[in-house]
Formats: structure tokens, C-alpha cells, sequence
């Protein structure tokens, strides 16, 4: 014995009574209700000429054959991406050794990049040059970049031999800068001196900022 | 319609046939692929010619849906038919180029593609045709997806991606924008009174 209906119940599925698609005991109850009320009879008429115009409408249209060749690019596309991309891997993780290794890589490279942004970020009225001479007290100095292959001894040495003292340094960019040890020596003749000398890779006279 | 059993029969094979398929669409297997897109590329494309204004539109969202059908097969949950699935790839694809621009919603200007037509069109055709045209585009799936395509009403609530009630109320309202058309269709002589569609 089917389940009875409601007529509201029963009028709204009549599009898919129509189209077979009901569950045999929605169907059941559907149909009993429709065989036994007329607006649903003819509602049902009604909706089986639609079902048979929209199905006559493209009946004999014919469609082009289906050509792959356009998707089948595509997916060559797609299928050499993700090669490219699986290959890139496989050299990271032969490289890296293994997955672990290469997050560690990944990171370390993330971390660098992190360092580059903000050096690059710097605030420009912070950045100093070899002749910036804000810090600096008023007088004449020099600003030396030696060899990193010197030590301290060597160094000394060199400071000695041209009659200069160390002032402040190394940067960390590995910069000195020195002081004249007499006042009288004339800077620019230490200065040319000083270029010369093994071990000197810069020099740059330099004037402390209150110097007249 | 009577359901018929071995329909049902037939449509559980088919359903499950096309699951395998899809799973070998997974795995990036390209004959898989090959099959169901002969399976599913005329289907599409005559609902979509249907359903939209451009001939050429509709050729290119097919090819686009299926592309997606090989790229986001892992995507296929199994809580559907493989058919509910992509046909709701195509039904999102006609709806975004219908809501981008209005002008890609049907009717249908066949008279573009005479020559894709049968010989004779017959009058009911442009009737049905007119009467389509007075639909909204949600109006239009739910009748084109249920009377062309032959989908349940809840195969149509998991294509549209709405509730099964929603898909109710929309048949309801396109009968109802309908009223003047079925009528004459169903070959009744025009009568005065009420509707009860």
C-alpha cells in the first residue's frame, strides 16, 4: 500500500514523475495521488507536452564529434609543468640529501633572504660611508680597509711604520679608522704612503665634522 | 514515469563504471581519461548549448570542464555520482559566464547555427523557445537539467549545490512563469481562471 500524499506535496514533484526519476515509494504516492485528481492529471499533461517539445527541439541537431586535441595540449601542459616541478624536487632532495635537510636548506635560504630584505631596508639616514664623518671628533683621520688575510700584529705593525693610531674599527664592514699620530704630518702624504703599502686594500682621508 | 528496475540496474553499473574511470583519472591515466570525456563531452555540450547563447562559449566550457574534471580528480569526494559532479563543474562554469555577461544567457539564437538544425522547426519549438526565454537562468537549469538531462531532483540539489527545497521552489516558479506556454503545448484550448502550477 503506497504512502498517501499531500496534494501540494504530489503537484510539486510532477516534473520528476515525468522524468522517471522519483524513488519507486515517492512514485507510488505520486501516481495514486495524480490517477485520482484532476489538477494533477492535467498538470501532468501539461508537463509531459514540455518534456516532449524540449527533447524534440535538439532531436536530429547534430553536434560536432568530439575532438580532443585541443585538451589533450592542455593537459600535455599541464602534465610537463608538474614534471618540471616534480624534477626541481628531485634535485633539491638529491642535493639535500633528504627531506629534512632540505627544510633545513629551505629555512637557512628563507632566513638569508630575510637578511637581505632588511640590510636593504635600512634607513638611509643611518647608512654611513667610508667619509662620513658625524662620529668622529674635528681633526683629520683616515678610513683603511687592510687585506683579511692580515692579523692584529700585522696591523700593528703597519700603524706603527706610518705614525697612525686606531681611532675606532673594525666596522663591520671592516673598516679602521686612524688618527695621525703628529698632527703636523701632512695627512695626504700618509694617505699616499699608505695606499701602497702591502696588506692596504682602501684608504680615504676623512674629516671629523667640527673640523674648520 | 514508471521507475524501471533494470534502468536503476543499468544506471549502477554506469555510476560505477564511471567512478573507476575517475579513479584512474586520479592516477593520471590518459586512456581513463579519453574514455570519459567520449562519455561526457556530448552530454555536456548539448546542455550547454542549451542553456547558453553562444554556440562557440558552449564549446569552450566543455573542453574547460573537463579540463577540470583531469586536474582536481582528487577532488571527487565519492559522496555523489561522478555525473552529479561534473555536471556541477559545468552548472558553476554556465552561471559565472551567464552572471559575467548577460548576454551568454539563453534563449538559444539557433537561427546562428542553421545549419546544426533539423529541416523543419516546427512552431511548438518557438513557442517552447519563448517561453524558455522568459526564465531566469536558475529558472532555466532546474527545467533543462530535469526535463534534458533527466536528473532527480536531488541529483539537481547537489549540481546547483543547494538544498533540495531550493530546487523544488525554483521548478515551482518556472512552471508558474510557464503558464501560458504548457497549456497550449498540452494542446488545451485557452481558458480564463486559475493556474495551478
Amino acid at each position: 500500500m503506497p504512502d498517501t500524499i499531500r496534494h501540494d506535496d504530489a503537484i510539486e514533484l510532477l516534473p520528476w514523475l515525468v522524468n522517471g526519476t522519483l524513488e519507486p515509494r515517492e512514485y507510488e504516492a505520486v501516481d495514486l495521488h495524480a490517477k485520482n485528481c484532476v489538477i494533477c492529471r492535467r498538470e501532468l499533461d501539461r508537463l509531459g507536452a514540455l518534456a516532449t517539445a524540449l527533447a524534440d527541439e535538439t532531436q536530429g541537431e547534430l553536434l560536432p564529434a568530439p575532438d580532443m586535441r585541443n585538451i589533450n595540449a592542455r593537459i600535455d601542459a599541464d602534465l610537463a609543468r608538474s614534471r618540471r616541478g616534480a624534477e626541481l624536487l628531485d634535485r633539491l632532495l638529491d642535493w639535500s640529501g633528504n627531506r629534512w635537510r632540505l627544510a633545513f636548506v629551505l629555512q637557512a635560504a628563507g632566513v638569508m633572504a630575510l637578511a637581505v630584505v632588511l640590510w636593504r631596508v635600512e634607513p638611509e639616514s643611518e647608512f654611513t660611508t667610508l667619509t662620513t664623518p658625524e662620529s668622529l671628533p674635528s681633526g683629520d683621520y683616515l678610513r683603511v680597509v687592510f687585506d683579511p688575510g692580515l692579523d692584529g700584529a700585522a696591523i700593528s705593525a703597519l700603524l706603527e711604520a706610518y705614525g697612525l693610531v686606531l681611532v675606532s674599527g673594525p666596522s663591520e664592514r671592516g673598516v679602521y679608522t686612524l688618527g695621525l699620530q703628529d698632527a703636523s704630518a701632512e695627512r695626504a702624504d700618509v694617505s699616499a704612503s699608505l695606499e701602497g703599502a702591502p696588506g692596504v686594500l682602501f684608504v680615504q682621508p676623512v674629516t671629523g665634522k667640527d673640523s674648520p | 514515469m514508471r521507475p524501471d528496475s533494470s534502468r536503476k540496474v543499468d544506471a549502477r553499473a554506469t555510476a560505477g563504471r564511471e567512478r573507476d574511470l575517475l579513479a584512474r583519472v586520479r592516477r593520471r591515466d590518459r586512456e581513463a581519461f579519453t574514455e570519459l570525456y567520449r562519455l561526457y563531452q556530448p552530454r555536456l555540450l548539448a546542455y550547454l548549448r542549451r542553456v547558453l547563447a553562444s554556440f562557440a562559449l558552449a564549446d569552450e566550457i566543455v573542453d574547460d570542464v573537463l579540463f577540470v574534471v583531469w586536474k582536481d580528480a582528487k577532488k571527487f569526494r565519492g559522496d555523489s555520482a561522478v555525473s552529479s559532479w561534473i555536471f556541477g563543474i559545468a552548472y558553476r562554469k554556465t552561471m559565472t559566464a551567464i552572471r559575467t555577461e548577460s548576454r551568454y544567457q539563453a534563449p538559444l539564437d539557433r537561427s546562428m547555427d542553421t545549419a546544426l538544425l533539423p529541416a523543419t522547426t516546427s512552431g511548438d519549438h518557438d513557442f517552447v523557445r519563448a517561453g524558455l526565454a522568459e526564465l531566469s537562468a536558475d529558472h532555466r537549469q532546474v527545467i533543462e537539467l530535469t526535463y534534458f538531462c533527466g536528473f532527480s531532483y536531488a541529483e539537481i540539489a547537489e549540481i546547483a549545490d543547494c538544498p533540495v527545497n531550493t530546487v523544488k521552489t525554483r521548478m515551482f516558479h518556472a512552471r508558474r512563469r510557464l503558464r501560458h506556454v504548457l497549456p497550449v503545448l498540452a494542446g488545451e484550448k485557452p481558458e480564463k481562471g486559475r493556474d495551478h502550477a
